[in-house]
């Protein structure tokens, strides 16, 4: 084993899998509490107060997600890290680049993010690098491709991708009556369909982030209710809560 | 002085000749060959005292001890194993992370963190997450599991590191923690930084952390 110090860390590279060495010498926005250690002088400050909206202003264009990153400023040499799971840094040239919310762990103010049309992603436009989290190794595949939605990592340059159901579902979900009953379903009969240039990132796991990712994709899949439907969470959960008990 | 020989990232294998005795996390003996006697150990080369401190404190090694003439396989939950050879100088480690060690070792627990003014206005907020530590001492083996690659940080008198308490495995060295905090009033108004406290250490020595902040 390698004892590491601010000098032998790799500069913007895997320490391991599971962990990245970022050389902070501008600002970055990174995920709330995935620090694992620094060296040097560097400061962690929510979005949202005023010198730090002036640095990111063009680059974090996601309100529902402004909860969930900090921007580190100063200078040193920042690990993070994501609950185990595997980390991979892409480079983004003039690019478009679509990723789950929940997986995205770090960018380049360089580039901007705005929310994407499907719920629970976020787009990242221009020139930076990035770094995402997934579960397992990812794979890089062309369209045409149907992908599960848990599988799903994100795209680039690909036109909007669909949702594509299997002709039994569709014909359950038309019938009078089947919605009462439940649907009967094998969980892989929604995918999501990509057509067009592009490419699509697949993590080899459909159990999605373990830990605390998943309470935190359901928080950040939340921002998307109404009140009424927020009620009906209540009480979901309310009732589940005291069946456990 | 037991030998230990990692077999894979994830197990690792003891073996004892007789005159050695090893202590190991419960629960993680997997297999054993030969005439090993194993039974539970309270004090772990210990006192009473520090025992009960143990207790007192959550750093609660349930051990067991192991000795006879044989091999015995240890591993826990997948995590990857770690062998530290110790020197004579004192392992800082939290003690669920603690699989194995030699008998000539002796376990203790310590406060972590400096006392009173932030830190121990700090120490309520993180209820529960590691503030005392286990310590381990003397000359021999250690073997350490972590969640995903063990990074070891080097601290000298030039860099001081700051670790994100959760990710902290362990530390060895002449090292001195703090607790850094840049707690500020947007930390009141409810717009965290989610980094507001971290331990900084500083002094000589080398410092253990995992990628996984639990």
């Amino acid at each position: 084993m390698t004892i590491l110090n601010v000098n032998t860390l790799p500069v913007n590279d895997n320490i391991n899998p599971y962990a990245f060495s970022v050389d902070v010498v501008k600002d970055y926005i990174v995920r709330k509490g995935k620090m694992i250690a620094y060296y040097g002088n560097l400061r962690f400050e929510a979005l949202g107060s005023n010198i730090i909206d002036m640095i990111v202003a063009n680059s974090f264009n996601a309100p529902a997600y402004g909860g969930d990153y900090i921007v580190v400023t100063g200078r040193g040499k920042l690990v993070v890290g994501d609950n185990g799971n595997h980390i991979n840094s892409y480079d983004l040239e003039n690019a478009n680049m679509t990723i789950k919310a929940a997986n995205l762990l770090a960018y380049e103010p360089t580039l901007t993010c705005e929310e994407c049309v499907t719920p629970g992603y976020v787009t990242l436009l221009g020139t930076g690098k990035m770094l995402a989290s997934s579960n397992g190794m990812v794979h890089f595949m062309e369209p045409p491709v149907r992908v599960d939605p848990d599988a799903l990592l994100g795209w680039a340059d690909c036109p909007t991708p669909s949702f594509h159901h299997d002709y039994a579902y569709v014909r359950n979900a038309l019938s009078l009556g089947a919605s009462m009953m439940g649907l009967s379903t094998s969980g892989e009969e929604k995918q999501i369909n990509f057509t067009g240039q592009g490419t699509v990132i697949i993590q080899s796991s459909e159990v999605g982030l373990k830990g605390s990712g998943l309470l935190q994709e359901i928080l950040n899949d939340m921002n998307h209710l109404q009140h009424t439907e927020m009620l009906t969470l209540k009480s979901i959960l309310e009732q589940r809560l005291n069946q456990n008990r | 002085m037991t030998r230990y020989t990692r077999i894979n990232e994830t197990l690792v294998q003891a073996d004892l000749n007789g005159s050695e005795e090893l202590y190991a996390k419960k629960g993680s003996m997997l297999a054993y060959t030969g005439d090993v006697q194993f039974q539970g150990a309270f004090l772990a080369g210990g006192s009473i005292q520090t025992a009960a401190m143990r207790q007192v404190t959550n750093e609660g090694l349930q051990l067991m001890k192991a000795h006879g003439r044989g091999s015995v396989l240890y591993g826990y939950h997948g995590l990857l194993v770690n062998i530290i050879p110790l020197g004579g100088e004192r392992l800082y480690v939290e003690s669920d992370y603690v699989l194995a060690f030699d008998h000539q070792i002796r376990a203790g627990t310590e406060f972590l963190g400096n006392q009173g003014g932030v830190g121990g206005m700090v120490r309520g907020a993180m209820a529960g997450q590691g503030l005392f530590t286990t310590t381990l001492d003397g000359y021999g083996d250690v073997v350490i599991l972590s969640s995903g690659d063990l990074i070891e940080l080097q601290v000298d008198a030039s860099r001081p590191v700051f670790v994100d308490p959760q990710a902290y495995v362990g530390h060895k060295g002449h090292l001195t923690t703090q607790i850094h905090t840049d707690v500020s009033w947007k930390t009141f108004v409810g717009q965290s930084s989610g980094e507001s406290f971290q331990f900084k250490f500083t002094g000589q020595g080398t410092v253990y952390v995992q990628a996984d902040e639990r």
